[in-house]
């Protein structure tokens, strides 16, 4: 079964910038106006157990799951995969293509979430906030979305090649 | 008039109202980031891939340098596929920019140039690691949502990096007092 939503794929083409444009405006403007952040509310939560951002970050999830749902019922072919681990077991939702095994996916979540909220803390945000206070003026959050930018080429032309290899060779993937 | 007026102020201040809350926030991104799928998922997967700050910078990214290098540089499929990559990333740059101008809350902040090369070596990093787990921490929440445990399990290690980077930033703290 191919995945279908409620634009054909011809329309859905052309539509992609469009739609996903006017999505970045509103969070832009919403994540603007409360200071949103995902690793902000667990920092404030365990230094001064401030519930306001953590409560937005866990809204984030309940929402998705609700909203993943309704339009599940309305529209199940545009979810073929709801509820995941049904599905695909333990197996993670990929994001770029990559054929590895669960263990190998656990590894590099537990790496990259310890270094994500390390340095999301260090650095005094995830990666909304900073784009966010970029556009509020700050220079130092501008260099993080520089960074970021390469960043994502060094990831895609060297780092992925070299994480697979070093984890066949150990026998993990 | 004069009293129209009065309620339209009211009416944006309750809007406002809502937008400076996380919580309806939160709820409002989960929500649009399943309504992007519905609309979209035609154009190509993967699933769960409403919104991610790490995921859409990296297709914007890739896609463009792909398209002036002549390079085969990995992107999602949807922007594979689309006429131009998920474009969120701009858009919460412009939306913020607007909204910060409109409310009169953008202020220039500069940094030294020590801290300039700690942001930009902190912006490599983040993305790599990142991109390593599958997505920055709102995609993790998408995928939980999604009923994704190794999404979850990344949460938990997102909490563990939180935690010992507390402890860091206490030590720092202490030793510079």
């Amino acid at each position: 079964m191919v995945a279908a939503g409620w634009l054909s794929k011809d329309v859905a083409i052309i539509a992609v910038p469009i739609v996903t444009l006017f999505l970045g405006l509103l969070i832009g403007w919403l994540a603007q106006r409360s200071g949103f952040c995902s690793i902000g509310g667990l920092r404030d939560f365990f230094m001064f157990r401030h519930t306001r951002l953590l409560y937005g970050y866990l809204a984030l999830i309940v929402g998705a799951f609700v909203g993943y749902l309704v339009f599940w019922l309305i529209t199940p072919s545009a979810f073929e995969n709801f509820f995941w681990i049904l599905h695909k077991g333990l197996m993670p939702v990929p994001g770029a293509p990559a054929s590895l095994t669960v263990a190998a996916y656990v590894v590099l979540a537990v790496i990259g979430g310890i270094a994500v909220g390390l340095i999301g803390v260090l650095l005094g945000g995830c990666p909304l906030r900073q784009v966010v206070m970029t556009s509020e003026g700050n220079i130092r959050s501008l260099w993080f979305v520089i960074g970021m930018c390469i960043g994502a080429v060094v990831f895609a032309a060297w780092v992925s090649g070299w994480g697979v290899a070093l984890l066949k060779m150990t026998g993990i993937a | 008039m004069a009293e129209n007026k009065a309620k339209e102020t009211e009416k944006i201040s309750c809007v406002d109202t809502l937008a400076r809350n996380p919580l309806y926030v939160g709820l409002a991104i989960g929500i649009l980031a399943a309504l992007v799928q519905v609309l979209l998922i035609s154009a190509g997967g993967p699933e769960a891939y409403g919104f991610c700050v790490a995921c859409h910078t990296r297709d914007v990214v890739n896609v463009a340098v792909n398209d002036i290098f002549g390079t085969k540089l990995a992107v999602a499929a949807i922007s594979q596929n689309a006429v131009l990559p998920v474009l969120t990333v701009i858009g919460v740059l412009i939306g913020a920019f607007v909204s910060a101008r409109y409310y009169q809350e953008f202020r220039t902040k500069t940094g030294n140039v020590k801290s300039y090369i700690w942001y930009l070596a902190g912006g490599i990093f983040f993305m790599i690691f990142a991109l390593f787990m599958g997505g920055c921490p709102y995609r993790m929440g998408l995928r939980i949502g999604y009923g994704d445990i190794v999404a979850l399990i990344g949460v938990v290690a997102i909490i563990i990096g939180v935690l010992i980077g507390i402890k860091i930033a206490t030590a720092i703290a202490e030793r510079e007092e």
